[in-house]
């Protein structure tokens, strides 16, 4: 008989984020298949009412909440002493938690205070056959796994974007709140605030439809002997002004960065797709100068239309990594599309 | 105030990303076929964090950087035939699996004992760094059951920036959603930090560093304790290489305006 | 005496440096087989030093190794031998322990015929093939190959196995390091040997964080000294210390390095069905050109290592490795294996086909050549590993018995042991068999072929004379390849619409002569660039020179032939501008076939070419060379 509790923390202003409704959802799935299994939910926040109020109408029998200054900010300490303060108020044996950075953070640490365990970046959850199943990629999402375990209370933290959102409506919860002793010990870091590149600046858009790749190809030199880095530059930006998209980037165009060579000045680290950096999620993705090999395509995992532009016809794209393969010059096709994307 | 920290990293091995990574089957769960025979490196958001140790040590006079590892002896003591070249350190070896399916907390167990068995180990100048995540089980689980073993409870994961103020505390920059980082203040050691890529250039080759640290490194690996790993509990029913295969349509010999109609097209849809 | 020529004079700059008592340039077959001799005995029972350090009193000798190959086992590619030496230093030795190992069970030698009509065969030939398809009923013959019913006992490699140097070479580097008194240090190339009048007194380490042409840059590292009173180099044919000692110290009288050959390999999965059984062994010949022989060897769990060799005696100015392997892949009798199969790695690497004659001095004051650089391959029995491996431990032995005697490691004392000893053993009778055993090849394949197998059975005493020419002078040009074969302005338009897009024109060029194009298939048939990305890319870090540089670059103004870009096992030397190539150093691998196919003499010694091939980073990444 389980007790599944979706653990959430509300958004600055106090409502849940797409990533809550997602880890809600599989939750009250799950919940409705497992025979005999109770739901509630468990928030943790400035202040958490008007974040109940919002999925009021979901199938959970109770609603817990930590509220107050201190969990404010996204800290592990506070965090982590809430978490388990609500674990243990909804004697929960299964947590699902949407695995955003501020849970991603704290809940394995919980999961170890608890005598229990976590699994995280988890794209699937179901009963199967009366048991819970959950699915996750191992080796940098190169093979995925299905497993089960006996520990509880187990964390199964949702990966963002990999399933559907509960559309439940709002209304009035009632939230009882969970006393949390928080020693002096757990102040003694603060979060001072978010550091962003100004909005015009951020290549990086979760929410975009499409991802816009950029291989080392763009630097390297082009038909004519010469190198066209200035143009490249024009081109990517252009591009990303045009069409929204959210910036990628190979492992070895990122490098080039770091090496004294040509560089773009947008990409950094955090634009890295595949390899050690992300494996973002976006209903399509263009891949431009770019050979298309293993330990960069699977970042491209949960990229469901691919498209890539290269001079090789022989690249990795040309064989089942994407839909379809447009052997051209890139800088010529993408001043194209930069045209026609402004009409 | 500048202190002497002791800066514990822990790394794992993960085979290099280069090869063609196949699941098989064992009577023990779950692996890499030919696991052994894979060339092996040191995990590399890991390898960041350990080069991030090194930097911090440089600055802080009297600090001292440990690389608590664990893996197959062999398969170590290759992987240090390149680390050690690189920066400065006391290696702690643990002779055990470093496959992905292990379970972390087990592996936090074990990394937490290695590393309060450290002689003369001191919370108060104890800085615990590791990868957010490895390239092997990918979970950004272990750092924190680790930390947890020890009391630790300011970790920060995916840093990419650490600074000491004058007054000995530390300035963290942690990645966040949307390509943005949250910049946190602690007062100081002891503190977890699970490192993303952070900024620095991976350090030259340098045989002296490589000697010096051979002292530690083959009494470490020939003292490695053996470790082994259970994993209790945890069921597979199944690994899989995803069918990814797709047919592609490969567009040869068109204009590249006609290209860029037809990609546009696309994306409008 | 310059000793520069193994790199440019480098800026005047402060040089950290390091004491050893020795210093091993290069970690294959040879070093392996020096230092598991040497590290066995350095320190008793008891843990106090057999032998006591020069440079650090009371403890063992301090030795170190550094290989220029990223890990141990990716610089080094070879796979079947009678294993002697081997099992004699490791009487342990257990091939299930080694991945990749079996027993060599079957053993065949095929002559291939030409299925396609393309290949360029001597008359004489022409009229064997059709005598063998005249009577193929009364033959050995399948899918257009004879199988030669009798092989000469010199090829047999029976009671030896069949294996992977790479996984052998890391099993052996852990083992020596487990000793505690042995540091290997991959990653690490060695830029040249130290030399002070005569004597060489160490090496110095590449420099770091420099450009391209090896300039200071952001980060710079000079390459640390390391002095030693004992330099082993065992870096190879193609290793940048044996060579620049080579030009320093000269080839003994009447020796010369002139013979080469490029061999390039794959390691595949075999379809499910297979039939074949690990331990097989094929050796072919005759197609795709008949200069080119080729190999398989099959491992347990349906693995096999099969490639080619492409010697310097196939006189053709677009002579390439990978496209003909692509080709002999797909011969019919091989084609029944290897179809369905899947490619797992790629490799390639020069050999030195040049033997005993190929000599260099085994030993001088403070330094002693082991391995494939002091002419170890047999190119009779077409073995190299084992032999390499016992010269290292004859090496060994007599490193320990001058450090037993405190005796310095002067060219005499070094004669009086190591060469000595290698002299006195089989591997200097076996050499001498084979000394002249290639020389028919001078003249074409079927007097090469009549040639080897004469010394094999005469023990050397016989052989058909030819007198090997220097490798630059054999090129013909490419008109004059091509002639009645392809019209003259047709060839010059393909070359230079070739050179013009910036790559090779032996596709383009095979394929007008009649080789049909081929059929990819993203598994076993892969362009070559996918073939670098296989099994571990070919991969160099950041922040070293080019080690491959065109130093004469007029001459390649001139050059019409541009037989360095055609035979680049990794496509890193490509056309450029004015006629001089580039290099990308991250495509190399290493082979340094580019040194011996020039077709221009270097101004400053007619016995090498325009090519300089020097210390650098980087390479193969596979586990299963």
């Amino acid at each position: 008989m389980e007790t599944i509790l979706v653990l959430a923390h509300p958004e600055a202003g106090g409502s849940l984020a797409k990533s809550a409704r997602e880890a809600l959802h599989a939750a009250v799935t799950l919940h409705k298949t497992l025979a005999g299994s109770k739901l509630v939910v468990g928030l943790v926040g400035d202040d958490v009412q008007a974040a109940a109020d919002s999925i009021a109408a979901c199938p959970a029998a109770k609603y817990f909440g930590v509220s107050g200054a201190d969990f404010s900010q996204a800290r592990y300490a506070t965090d982590a002493a809430a978490a388990e303060a609500v674990c243990k108020a909804a004697q929960a044996t299964i947590v699902v938690a949407p695995a955003t950075s501020r849970w991603n953070r704290v809940l394995p640490g919980v999961a170890q205070r608890l005598g229990g365990r976590a699994d995280t970046h988890v794209t699937g959850l179901a009963a199967t056959g009366g048991a819970v199943t959950v699915n996750r990629w191992y080796y940098r999402q190169r093979m995925e796994a299905t497993l089960q375990r006996p520990q509880r209370p187990w964390f199964i933290l949702v990966d963002p974007g990999a399933q559907p959102a509960c559309e439940c409506g709002g209304g009035a919860a009632v939230v009882e709140p969970v006393a949390v002793q928080l020693p002096d010990a757990c102040r003694r870091t603060t979060v001072l605030g978010v550091r962003e590149p100004a909005a015009d600046a951020q290549t990086i858009r979760p929410d975009a439809q499409l991802l816009f790749v950029t291989g080392a190809g763009w630097t390297k030199k082009q038909a004519d002997g010469q190198t066209h880095v200035p143009e490249a530059d024009k081109l990517i930006r252009g591009f990303l002004k045009a069409s929204r998209a959210s910036l990628g980037s190979s492992k070895s165009l990122v490098d080039i960065g770091g090496e004294g060579q040509a560089v773009l000045p947008f990409l950094s680290h955090l634009n890295q797709v595949g390899q050690t950096g992300a494996t973002p999620r976006h209903p399509k993705g263009l891949s431009t100068c770019c050979h298309g090999e293993e330990p960069h395509t699977v970042g491209w995992r949960f990229i469901n239309e691919r498209r890539a532009i290269s001079l090789d016809p022989n690249c990795g794209w040309a064989r089942g990594k994407a839909d379809v393969l447009y052997v051209a010059d890139a800088f010529k096709v993408i001043a194209k599309v930069n045209e026609l994307l402004a009409k | 105030m500048s202190i002497a920290y002791q800066i514990v990293v822990c790394a794992g091995i993960v085979p290099d990303p280069l090869q063609t990574l196949e699941p098989v089957a064992s009577p023990a769960g779950p692996a890499l076929k030919n696991e052994m025979m894979l060339p092996a490196i040191l995990d590399p958001w890991a390898g960041h964090a350990l080069y991030e140790a090194a930097n911090l040590a440089k600055n802080a006079p009297g600090s001292k950087v440990w690389l608590v590892s664990l893996g197959p002896k062999a398969k170590l003591q290759q992987v240090m035939m390149t680390v050690a070249q690189k920066v400065p350190f006391e290696l702690v070896a643990l002779d055990g699996p470093a496959s992905g399916f292990t379970e972390a907390a087990e592996v936090a167990a074990v990394l937490a004992e290695a590393i309060q068995a450290i002689p003369s180990l001191d919370k108060s100048k104890l800085l615990l760094f590791g990868g957010w995540e490895s390239a092997s089980r990918g979970a950004g689980a272990t750092m924190q059951m680790v930390g947890e073993r020890l009391g630790i409870v300011d970790q920060f994961q995916g840093v990419d920036e650490l600074k000491m103020n004058a007054d000995g505390s530390l300035e963290i920059l942690e990645r966040i959603e949307g390509g943005r980082h949250q910049a946190s203040k602690c007062s100081g050691p002891p503190a977890l930090l699970g490192w993303a890529t952070g900024n620095l250039p991976e350090p030259k080759n340098n045989p002296q560093v490589g000697m010096a640290n051979m002292r530690t490194v083959m009494p470490s690996l020939q003292k490695a304790r053996p470790v082994k790993l259970a994993g209790e509990g945890l069921k597979f029913a199944g690994v899989a290489l995803p069918k990814q295969l797709r047919e592609t349509r490969i567009v040869k010999d068109a204009a590249p305006d006609d290209i860029a109609n037809e990609i546009v097209e696309w994306i409008k849809k | 005496m310059s000793s520069a020529r193994a790199q440019p004079a480098p800026p005047a700059v402060e040089r950290p440096r390091m004491d050893a008592d020795i210093v091993c340039v290069g970690f294959g077959p040879a070093t392996a087989g020096f230092l598991t001799t040497l590290s066995k005995q350095l320190v008793n029972a008891d843990g106090t030093p057999a032998v006591e350090s020069r440079v650090a009193p009371g403890l063992p000798p301090q030795v170190l190794c550094y290989e220029r190959a990223d890990d141990t086992g990716f610089g080094v590619s070879g796979v079947v031998t009678k294993a002697r030496a081997l099992r004699a230093s490791l009487p342990g030795l257990d091939q299930a322990g080694i991945p990749m190992a079996a027993p060599v069970g079957e053993e065949k030698v095929l002559y291939l015929l030409d299925p396609v009509g393309a290949s360029r065969r001597s008359t004489l030939m022409r009229l064997a093939d059709e005598a063998i398809h005249a009577f193929k009923w009364a033959l050995p013959f399948e899918r257009d190959a004879l199988n030669l019913p009798w092989t000469p006992g010199f090829l047999h490699k029976h009671g030896g196995m069949v294996f992977s140097m790479g996984q052998f070479m890391q099993w052996a580097g852990a083992q020596v390091q487990s000793t505690g008194t042995v540091q290997i240090w991959p990653g690490t190339p060695v830029a040249q040997a130290l030399v002070e009048g005569l004597k060489v007194t160490g090496v110095r380490l590449l420099d770091q964080g420099v450009d391209k042409q090896g300039a200071p840059a952001e980060g710079f590292t000079p390459g640390m000294d390391i002095r030693a009173a004992l330099t082993v180099v065992g870096d190879g044919p193609v290793g940048p210390v044996g060579r620049q000692l080579d030009e320093l110290f000269g080839l003994p009288e009447k020796n010369h390095a002139r013979d080469w050959a490029v061999g390039m390999k794959f390691v595949v999965d075999l379809p499910e069905d297979t039939p074949l059984k690990p331990g097989t062994v094929l050796h072919t010949f005759g197609y795709p050109e008949p200069e080119i022989f080729g190999f398989l060897y099959v491992h347990p769990d349906r693995v096999a290592s099969l490639g080619i060799f492409v010697p310097s005696w196939f006189d053709s100015p677009v002579r390439t490795a990978y496209r003909y392997l692509q080709h002999w892949m797909q011969h019919p009798y091989l084609w029944r294996y290897l179809q369905g199969g899947k490619l797992r790695s790629w490799g390639a690497k020069t050999l030195g086909e040049s033997g005993r004659r190929g000599e260099p001095h085994l030993a001088g004051n403070g330094y002693a050549r082991i391995g494939e650089g002091s002419g170890t391959t047999n190119v009779l029995t077409g073995s190299g590993v084992d032999e390499a491996w016992a010269s290292g431990t004859q090496l060994a032995e007599a490193v320990l018995e001058l450090l037993k005697a405190k005796k310095p490691f002067t060219k005499e004392n070094l004669e009086a042991t190591y060469v000595r000893r290698r002299r006195a053993s089989w591997l200097e009778s076996e050499a001498r068999v084979a000394e002249k055993s290639r020389d028919g090849f001078h003249h074409g394949v079927v007097p090469g072929m009549i040639g080897m197998a004469l010394a094999g059975l005469s023990g050397g005493r016989l052989a058909l004379p030819g007198k090997p020419l220097r490798p630059w002078e054999r090129i013909p040009s490419l008109e004059d390849y091509y002639s009645g074969r392809i019209p003259l302005p047709e060839l010059r338009k393909i070359r230079d619409d070739c050179y013009a897009r910036g790559v090779s024109a032996h596709a383009a060029l095979m394929e007008r002569a009649g080789w049909p194009a081929i059929p990819y298939d993203g598994r076993l048939l892969v362009s070559h660039q996918d073939a670098l990305l296989m099994g571990g890319k070919v991969q160099a870090p950041h922040g070293y020179a080019d080690h491959v540089a065109f130093v004469f670059p007029n001459h390649c103004r001139e050059c019409g032939t541009k037989l360095c870009v055609e035979i680049c096992s990794g496509q890193a030397i490509t056309p450029g501008e004015n006629g001089v190539p580039n290099f990308d150093r991250e495509k190399c691998v290493h082979c340094g076939a580019c040194l011996w196919n020039c077709t221009t003499a270097s101004p400053q010694n007619p016995e090498r070419s325009a090519v300089a091939f020097r210390a650098g980073t980087g390479g193969l990444h596979s586990a299963e060379n």
